[in-house]
């Protein structure tokens, strides 16, 4: 079987929450002498491409993305036994959801995903004041922040975070991703908050902190 | 509540979340308003003086279920109290915890006592509305929505064994609300929206809960959508004991909604709760229109906005706008009779 038939196979498994039946299938594909690198970038990354073009139809549930997540994980598990011993990253981004806002499961998706697609997540967890969103960026040198909020009234904080870079004079060095339902509802909110970007879905946060870290790169003109 | 019940009215009904703007019109902090009986009814009685919506709402604060279980709440000065931890880690912690009573727990005694007030001076008057959260979503308020998925996803058989466990605590719950004098309860049942969870897990793991503890709670109920979208289950909820109507989301049709209803179920929305606060008040007044245009003629409509507590930052003339043009099509209507 091809990488791109494993694939399909897993995405059925996603979309049916089948974590064992994933599970079952990963180990297959690697007996069958798919390298886990190859398991991850053919089978993995292209299944769930098509699941968040799924989530923008729709047609998934958050309990099918949390199952998603979770069969990612395990695959990102399974094929990257040690991150640590990973030297080629994609770079560090710092997670959280923004002061006064508590609801992580969009949060956490978002980890997981950018985790299997090569980045040195820093997940600061829930509720978390722009100030420590800042601190981390720059301790851990991340290229991007991404403040997570649900409803109105906390992806306002954000503003916080976005008056706090800009001050700091870091506009350039650190961008901005904001994310979280009511940012799909209201995709006017990006701006007014200050943000640089957001995705729709967890699925999408690899291309969007892939363009904010080219546009650091581009303005430090780093090749 | 005529219109709830199938009675005849007189003019088209308008109904709006407005359980924490009380704070704002009579100028006490959330945190005092949802922890001080007399506090949370002045809130009630200056957003009826001030708009004359038609109902007042008992605390709409889930916040006080979550204690009664260990956990732990976020103030916020802006917006309704948050879950910040659950008090219980796990399913199967959950499982051996006692079940509270109502009367003698803080926070749903404090809810208690605001609906005992609310009836003192409304019943009769205006419908009272009470909020709960429905015995499928309920769990979650426990050990946190994440852990109640993975549960729900990966341990099926814990997953109904909690909700057996606290199926009771919801129905106990109910009957409180209507023993203070709650004349209908809004159910908000977040695993009906589709944005949750698909349409088979409802169907197969959550719709029994509904329909079983429905049977033991005597007053009229409402089903709520908790601000996602419910029309993909609406055929599933005509056999649900005392169900008088179904809260519909923003971004579901009215027009389907009605045909999966049926023609006599109440429909119930379906203002975007988002745009109350950003957009102006002849637009909220065009969107109201709207809503009423596509489910007014055909009966059973109360419009509202389509989700949890309208943000603070609304300013007034916006809900104004609401009633202004439930107002103006109730009088067209009977102006061409």
């Amino acid at each position: 079987m091809k990488p791109h038939e494993w694939s399909e196979q897993l995405l059925d498994a996603m979309i049916n929450a089948d974590r064992s039946g994933a599970a079952e299938l990963i180990g297959n594909a690697l007996a069958n002498g798919i390298e886990p690198q190859q398991v991850i970038a053919e089978v993995l990354d292209p299944a769930i491409v098509r699941l968040g073009h799924l989530w923008e139809k729709e047609t998934m549930s958050l309990a099918q993305n949390f199952v998603a997540s979770k069969i990612a994980e395990d695959t990102l598990l399974r094929c990257v036994p040690d991150k640590t011993d990973s030297l080629c990253t994609k770079g560090a981004i710092v997670l959280g959801n923004i002061e006064d806002d508590f609801h992580s499961l969009g949060r956490k998706a978002v980890g997981l995903f950018l985790s299997a697609a090569g980045w040195d997540v820093y997940d600061l967890g829930n509720d978390v004041p722009a100030e420590e969103l800042l601190e981390k960026a720059i301790e851990v040198n991340a290229c991007a922040i991404g403040a997570s909020a649900m409803m109105q009234t906390t992806a306002l904080n954000i503003r916080k975070l976005r008056q706090l870079i800009d001050e700091r004079g870091l506009t350039d060095r650190i961008k901005l991703a904001v994310g979280g339902a009511v940012f799909n509802w209201r995709p006017e909110l990006v701006s007014e908050v200050g943000g640089d970007g957001t995705a729709n879905n967890a699925v999408g946060a690899d291309e969007l902190f892939m363009r904010l870290q080219a546009e650091v790169m581009n303005r430090q003109g780093t090749p | 509540m005529a219109t709830l019940m199938g009675q005849p009215v007189d003019r088209l009904p308008v109904f709006a979340v407005l359980g924490a703007y009380g704070a704002k019109l009579t100028g006490v902090n959330l945190r005092t308003l949802y922890s001080d009986a007399a506090a949370y009814s002045a809130g009630q009685e200056a957003v009826l003086q001030t708009f004359g919506f038609d109902l007042v709402m008992t605390p709409f604060i889930y916040t006080a279920i979550s204690e009664a279980f260990g956990g732990e709440t976020a103030w916020s000065e802006s917006q309704a109290p948050n879950m910040k931890r659950p008090g219980i880690k796990t399913a199967a912690a959950a499982l051996l915890h006692p079940l509270p009573n109502p009367e003698q727990t803080a926070g749903l005694s404090v809810v208690l006592e605001a609906t005992r007030r609310l009836a003192d001076r409304y019943k009769e008057q205006v419908p009272i509305i009470a909020v709960l959260p429905g015995p499928g979503i309920m769990p979650s308020l426990i050990i946190g929505l994440e852990q109640w998925i993975e549960t729900v996803m990966f341990e099926e058989e814990l997953a109904g064994r909690l909700l057996d466990h606290t199926a009771p605590f919801f129905v106990s719950w109910a009957n409180a609300l209507l023993a203070a004098g709650a004349d209908c309860l809004v159910v908000t049942e977040g695993t009906a929206a589709a944005e949750i969870a698909p349409r088979s897990l409802f169907a197969e793991r959550f719709l029994p809960y509904l329909t079983t503890t429905f049977t033991q709670i005597s007053g009229p109920k409402v089903l709520h959508q908790t601000g996602g979208r419910i029309t993909h289950n609406l055929d599933l909820f005509s056999g649900l004991a005392g169900l008088v109507g179904v809260a519909v989301g923003s971004r579901d049709d009215l027009s389907e909604a009605r045909r999966l209803i049926g023609p006599d179920m109440n429909l119930i929305g379906n203002l975007d709760n988002l745009s109350l606060p950003a957009l102006s008040a002849g637009q909220i007044s065009e969107m109201s229109r709207s809503c009423l245009d596509a489910a007014a003629p055909s009966g059973h409509y109360i419009l509202s906005n389509a989700g949890a507590d309208i943000p603070l930052t609304t300013p007034p003339e916006n809900l104004r706008a609401m009633l202004s043009a439930a107002a103006d099509y109730s009088a067209e209507i009977s102006g061409n009779r």
